[in-house]
């Protein structure tokens, strides 16, 4: 528990960092001397913490929907960008700007959420399919299908010219929320809070169908519930900043090593961990190349690929 | 029609006569030198193949009729200049090279986006790279159109269509004499890029003399670097120009003014006189440095900054 703590101190730390660092002036003695009225409490108010606000909800619900399909495919190497949840997600989302581009975000958001259901739907009854169920087979069968899915979202896109498009949504990216435009991400809390109370059950669904049945769980109903929570997490994600690489992966992973795997000790650590490791990647990209910016997912993509390999490499423990 | 039936009978009449006199003289051999080397032309090409909108453009302000252009992102100013028949060529980035070599023309346009196909295509048939630099884009155009002047014996039309972008790029420095500070935006998706002084609209800054509203705007040659509206708030240029990539590539438009339509942006000078220009997206985002691109362009720059 204390470290946990810990861990959340250290997570506001962060937030607080996030809420200084910007082209406009905003600091405690601007903010004091200028009060709301003035453009540094405005600034703060519109942009700041709205992005700030963001960056924990869409860090913290991206990590958790990593842990929740973990336990629900019960493999260590998925999350909804290894599994073709965010390519269907994606897809859904240039469907229904190529048909109806008018529909508000909420409406397109649905249909992308719909699709991501979909999308992950397939990739469990593909598996079921599969008759090794090799650690890292799993995730190889996600990246096809996500390639796939991938794919013929490319192919649409690249015939009705929205490659652009497309390529701005796979690229996660912070720079644009404002008050007003990232809203749609508290969808991201309800995720989250729906994963903790249901956690109990996800670990219980981790340890296979039969034993589920055993213990009378209705093993299809949590498995239902996990794919709402991955699906509308990925979608609303999608939709607000883009899709952010890794992030479902090495947060849950790095939280498993480190105090194991049941779910209801997991939740807050994963859901601190996400949100810790989404704004330091921020920022990092807001320093950089000051007073521009690189897109989240680039450095999410440097850093998460570096601790990738290193958790698929490290020995395991006792194996010396 | 007759006139037409003339000019080329007595043209034949010359040609022959020609060939009569000075057989080894009849190739009138014209070396063309470019951005990726020099390409020998016999005579005047008739059959004509664009890789690109630039040249596209160029030739129809020319008045010289093509046989094979792009087959997407056509911009919607020059869907007259392509005729029901035209051999697609593929698109910008990957040539249709069997449909290319088995046209039989007799020369092929590349430039910018489709420079690389240079290499491919030269072993083919008599292939050109027009390609611009985009810091002198206006000077890159006045020498694209002498050289295709040169090319297809239309020296005299190539002079006045560069009197004419003359003639508006000094209406538009005049216009933007005094007027402060500049800044110019892509908007792709949602997200939002500056161009700097180097970028494929450098003209605004260059030509026009718009001062840019911030010196250490780095090229952004692709969609711009990343900014925040704070950014914008912060750099506060008096006039915005606007590339909205989105309407640039696709049908949608609009999506620039509700993107740029939030309490940050509202608060800069250009938001609040009102002086934003939306710039036509597919002469700025792809056709960038063609005669009726730039003049269409500099028509709106001018008519924004009289307003």
């Amino acid at each position: 528990m204390p470290a946990l703590i810990a861990g959340m101190i250290i997570t506001i730390a962060l937030a607080i960092v996030s809420l200084f660092v910007g082209v406009s002036d905003v600091s405690l003695a601007s903010l004091l001397s200028g009060g709301w009225e003035g453009r540094p409490g405005e600034v703060l108010l519109i942009s700041r913490i709205p992005r700030t606000v963001a960056l924990v909800l869409a860090g913290a619900s991206m990590a958790i929907s990593g842990l929740v399909m973990q336990m629900i495919v019960r493999n260590r190497f998925v999350e909804p960008g290894t599994t073709g949840t965010s390519e269907s997600a994606a897809l859904g989302f240039l469907v229904v700007t190529i048909f109806a581009p008018g529909w508000p975000l909420m409406a397109k958001m649905a249909v992308a959420a719909l699709f991501a259901l979909g999308g992950t739907a397939l990739f469990l009854r593909v598996l079921r399919a599969v008759p090794l169920r090799d650690v890292l087979l799993v995730p190889l069968v996600g990246i096809m299908l996500g390639g796939i899915v991938g794919a013929i979202g490319a192919f649409i896109a690249y015939r009705t010219s929205l490659m652009g498009s497309m390529l701005a949504w796979n690229m996660g990216d912070f720079s644009g929320v404002l008050r007003g435009r990232y809203e749609l991400m508290w969808f991201g809390l309800a995720g989250c809070i729906l994963a903790y109370i249901a956690a109990d059950r996800f670990t219980v669904a981790g340890m296979g169908k039969d034993f589920t049945t055993n213990l009378g769980l209705n093993h299809r109903s949590v498995m239902i519930l996990g794919l709402v929570i991955v699906s509308v997490v990925s979608a609303v994600v999608l939709v607000s900043v883009g899709s952010i690489p890794f992030l479902g992966l090495i947060v849950p992973n790095v939280v498993s090593m480190l105090i194991g795997d049941n779910m209801r000790r997991t939740v807050p650590w994963v859901a601190v961990g996400g949100a810790g490791m989404v704004l330091a990647c921020d920022i990092v990209g807001r320093l950089i190349r000051y007073p521009y910016e690189i897109p989240i997912s680039v450095v999410m993509g440097v850093v998460g690929s570096m601790l990738f390999l290193y958790l698929l490499l490290r020995t395991p423990r006792g194996a010396k | 029609m007759t006139t037409l039936f003339r000019t080329s009978s007595l043209a034949a009449a010359l040609i022959a006569g020609t060939m009569a006199l000075t057989p080894a003289a009849f190739a009138q051999d014209k070396v063309i030198t470019h951005a990726q080397g020099e390409t020998t032309i016999s005579g005047v090409p008739a059959k004509v193949l664009v890789q690109d909108w630039a040249t596209l453009d160029n030739l129809a302000a020319l008045g010289v009729p093509v046989a094979g252009v792009p087959s997407s992102n056509a911009p919607g100013y020059l869907a007259d200049a392509i005729p029901a028949d035209v051999l697609p060529l593929g698109s910008l980035f990957e040539p249709d090279f069997e449909g290319i070599a088995a046209s039989e023309a007799d020369v092929y346009f590349v430039s910018g986006r489709s420079a690389a196909a240079y290499e491919t295509g030269k072993d083919i048939l008599p292939t050109i790279d027009l390609s611009v630099n985009n810091t002198a884009i206006i000077d890159g155009l006045k020498e694209n159109l002498t050289k295709l002047g040169e090319i297809f014996d239309k020296q005299d039309k190539a002079a006045e269509l560069i009197a004419n972008v003359d003639a508006k790029v000094a209406d538009a420095k005049a216009a933007a004499e005094g007027k402060g500070t500049a800044l110019v935006l892509v908007t792709n998706a949602g997200k939002l890029g500056v161009y700097g002084p180097d970028s494929r609209v450098s003209w605004v800054y260059n030509e026009v003399g718009m001062p840019s509203a911030l010196d250490s705007v780095k090229d952004g040659d692709h969609g711009g670097d990343a900014v925040t509206f704070e950014f914008l708030l912060e750099v506060n240029p008096d006039w915005v120009f606007v590339v909205d990539r989105d309407a640039g590539t696709t049908e949608n438009t609009g999506a620039a003014q509700a993107l740029l339509d939030n309490e940050l942006f509202n608060q800069t000078t250009a938001a609040k006189e009102g002086q934003i220009v939306y710039l036509d997206a597919q002469a700025a985002y792809i056709t960038m440095n063609g005669y009726q691109a730039v003049t269409l362009l500099l028509d709106q720059v001018i008519a924004g900054l009289q307003k």
